[in-house]
């Protein structure tokens, strides 16, 4: 077997893993019957269309030639999730300040040509601005301190 | 109430100090981000949502309005003077745009811009004040089957007219309807797709999804890329086009902004298309159709006043159907359901002052864009000049203070960062992420719609067939994905997108 379109096969591989998530999950629910569709009715009409699709990305890429996929690089994408998880686990106790000057600390990172002093620079600048905005200009009900 | 009370309600509403200001400040920041290389107006409208949630529903829906147009402004810039076209519409813009820039004649072309922009932006206030209550009057006739079909009628469209592979577009269509309904059934109190998570109850946040999508996930690709040194096209000169300049673009304003709003109005249309189309017509209908693509200052006067009279004009689905014919739409819906407002024909007789004074105030905001950004395109030059590493750390902070804010949910900021693996691998794939947002805004109501219409036709299907209405959505929809697949036609629309 000859992958001959990565970029299709893989991309029909993760539609028919949500499908099969989604009819998994979706076979929980209950189907209705007749004129009463029930909360499963639905969700596993679309998993099966899902599936149908994702099986003709797959079957297809074996026959028909198709772009390669670019080499995924690592660094970016992990640094901004973790970045974002981080912010996620800081953010209720914390408070504001803490927590943003971190992740936009961490988040410069991501990047190559990151200077330390910069970045640390700028997540200060960051911070207060978003202080400024958010809290001050926006009143939005966030904490800027930490509070235990 | 004729047309022009109305419009006169919504200069009453939108013309208060309080919106105009708003809508002012729209514009404004929406140009400072749209400048800023790398971000699109649609990661524009999505950074900014959250300002608007502190707002009442018309003053927020006004703002976002005037980021909007801000924001497809300030990618309009930054396709003429660095050749950086910051979404798919303002490519053809680029095309002469960044040549005329060359010569040395960046101001002229910026300056016609935002001139064949107001005056698109202007006829197309009027086309949404009377093509609007008709098609809002004819949807309130509409039954759920009707609906239904329009809706999948609608993402057909916009699969069809989207980038790239059709079946990966349906797919990703299929999932957005898939993760739309993740959360409590209205109906039965089933929680659907929640895997055990608490904060899942109340669906996959809108706000979180597109952040992840449009601002991270796309930060993570650029920044794959090799930094490219900016380098800005030397002299702007004024911004005031001759005479001369304006004479010879007046046809083409108002061939693309007719195109335009006829254009802005189809689902999956909008800008985008309206744009290309306008620039191939132009150099059809020339007599040197030779000098478009070396600096023609028709080929910027047309397709910017199509993308803006398509931007507003895509309005008219948004707010007359519920509908959304592009991502910022969506998102537009997004923000109307953050305040309680679902858009759909109701929203005109129920909400006459939000629906008038977004109407009035789309003038407005042309109007602020002529009037704030020519006099500043000194500092969005300077904007222009920002190294990607001090913008990008803002974009993720602000995107996780944004998500966070909305429901005070450390949830939303778990779902973001799943959301933000899966946008990127869809980018790296290929899988464009607009079919998908359009379905995850569809979702619901789709699902609601099928229920209804099967619960009054007591479960018999061929109630969709059965109604003239919604048979011919089903076959216009039929229609739309036989004439993709035939192959003479999609080499064509290869070469339309790659153009």
């Amino acid at each position: 077997m000859i992958i001959r379109a990565p970029k299709d096969f893989w991309s029909g591989l993760m539609f028919l893993t949500f499908a099969a998530i989604g009819l998994l999950a979706a076979s929980g629910y209950s189907m209705g019957r007749g004129g009463r569709m029930g909360p499963g009715y639905f969700p596993v009409a679309l998993s099966a269309v899902l599936a149908l699709l994702g099986a003709i990305l797959v079957l297809r890429s074996l026959v028909l030639d198709g772009e390669g996929v670019e080499r995924i690089q690592f660094r970016p994408i992990a640094v901004l999730v973790v970045c974002v998880l981080i912010f996620g686990a800081m953010i209720p106790k914390l408070g504001l300040v803490i927590s943003l000057s971190c992740v936009t600390f961490i988040a410069a990172f991501a990047g190559r040509e990151t200077r330390p002093l910069e970045a640390a620079m700028l997540s200060v600048v960051l911070t207060v601005l978003s202080v400024g905005i958010f809290v001050y200009a926006l009143r939005l009900p966030l904490s800027v301190w930490p509070s235990f | 109430m004729d047309v022009f009370s109305n419009i006169a309600l919504g200069f009453g509403v939108a013309a208060t100090f309080q919106n105009i200001l708003y809508c002012a400040l729209g514009a404004f920041l929406g140009t400072v981000v749209g400048v800023l290389p790398g971000i699109g107006p649609v990661t524009t409208v999505a950074m900014l949502l959250p300002i608007s949630f502190t707002l009442e529903p018309t003053s927020a829906l006004i703002m976002m309005a005037g980021i909007y147009y801000g924001a497809q402004y300030g990618g309009s810039t930054t396709a003429i003077l660095i050749n950086i076209p910051g979404e798919a519409s303002s490519v053809v813009t680029s095309l002469d745009g960044h040549k005329m820039a060359r010569m040395g004649r960046a101001g002229p072309a910026l300056g016609i811009a935002a001139l064949g922009s107001f005056f698109a932006g202007t006829v197309a206030t009027f086309v949404v004040s009377f093509g609007a209550p008709p098609l809002a009057r004819m949807a309130l006739q509409f039954g759920p089957a009707e609906y239904f079909s329009l809706m999948l009628c609608g993402l057909i469209a916009a699969v069809v007219l989207a980038r790239g592979s059709i079946v990966k577009a349906i797919a990703m269509v299929v999932l957005g309807l898939l993760f739309g309904l993740a959360g409590s059934d209205v109906n039965s109190g089933v929680r659907r797709f929640t895997f055990g998570f608490q904060g899942l109850a109340d669906g996959i946040e809108f706000v979180a999804l597109s952040m992840a999508i449009y601002g991270i996930a796309e930060v993570a690709i650029n920044l794959e890329r090799k930094a490219s040194e900016v380098a800005v096209a030397g002299r702007v000169g004024s911004v005031m086009p001759s005479w001369a300049d304006i004479r010879h673009c007046i046809p083409s304003v108002l061939r693309g902004t007719s195109l335009g709003s006829v254009l802005g109005v189809l689902p999956g249309g909008g800008a985008l298309l309206a744009s290309f189309a306008a620039y191939t017509l132009e150099k059809k209908v020339a007599s040197h159709p030779r000098t478009f693509g070396e600096g023609d200052i028709r080929g910027v006067a047309a397709p910017e006043s199509a993308n803006n009279a398509g931007a507003q004009t895509s309005f008219i689905p948004m707010l007359t159907l519920g509908i959304p014919s592009n991502p910022t739409m969506a998102l537009m819906i997004g923000a109307l359901m953050v305040h309680g407002i679902t858009p759909g024909p109701r929203v005109m007789t129920d909400r006459p002052d939000l629906f008038w004074g977004v109407v009035a105030s789309m003038w407005i905001g042309n109007l602020m864009l002529v009037v704030l950004n020519l006099p500043m395109i000194g500092l969005w030059i300077r904007l222009l000049r920002m190294p990607y590493r001090l913008m990008f750390p803002a974009i993720v902070g602000f995107c996780c203070v944004g998500t966070y804010t909305i429901n005070s949910n450390v949830t939303d900021v778990t779902v973001m960062a799943f959301f933000i693996v899966f946008g990127y691998l869809c980018l790296k794939l290929d899988c464009e992420p607009a079919p998908l947002i359009l379905g995850f805004v569809l979702g619901p109501m789709m699902e609601e719609y099928l229920r209804r219409a099967l619960l009054i036709s007591r479960g018999d299907p061929t109630v969709f067939v059965t109604s003239p209405i919604s048979l011919g959505f089903l076959i216009a929809a039929a229609l739309l994905l036989l004439v993709v697949a035939l192959p003479a036609i999609r080499k064509k629309r290869e070469e339309a997108m790659v153009e």
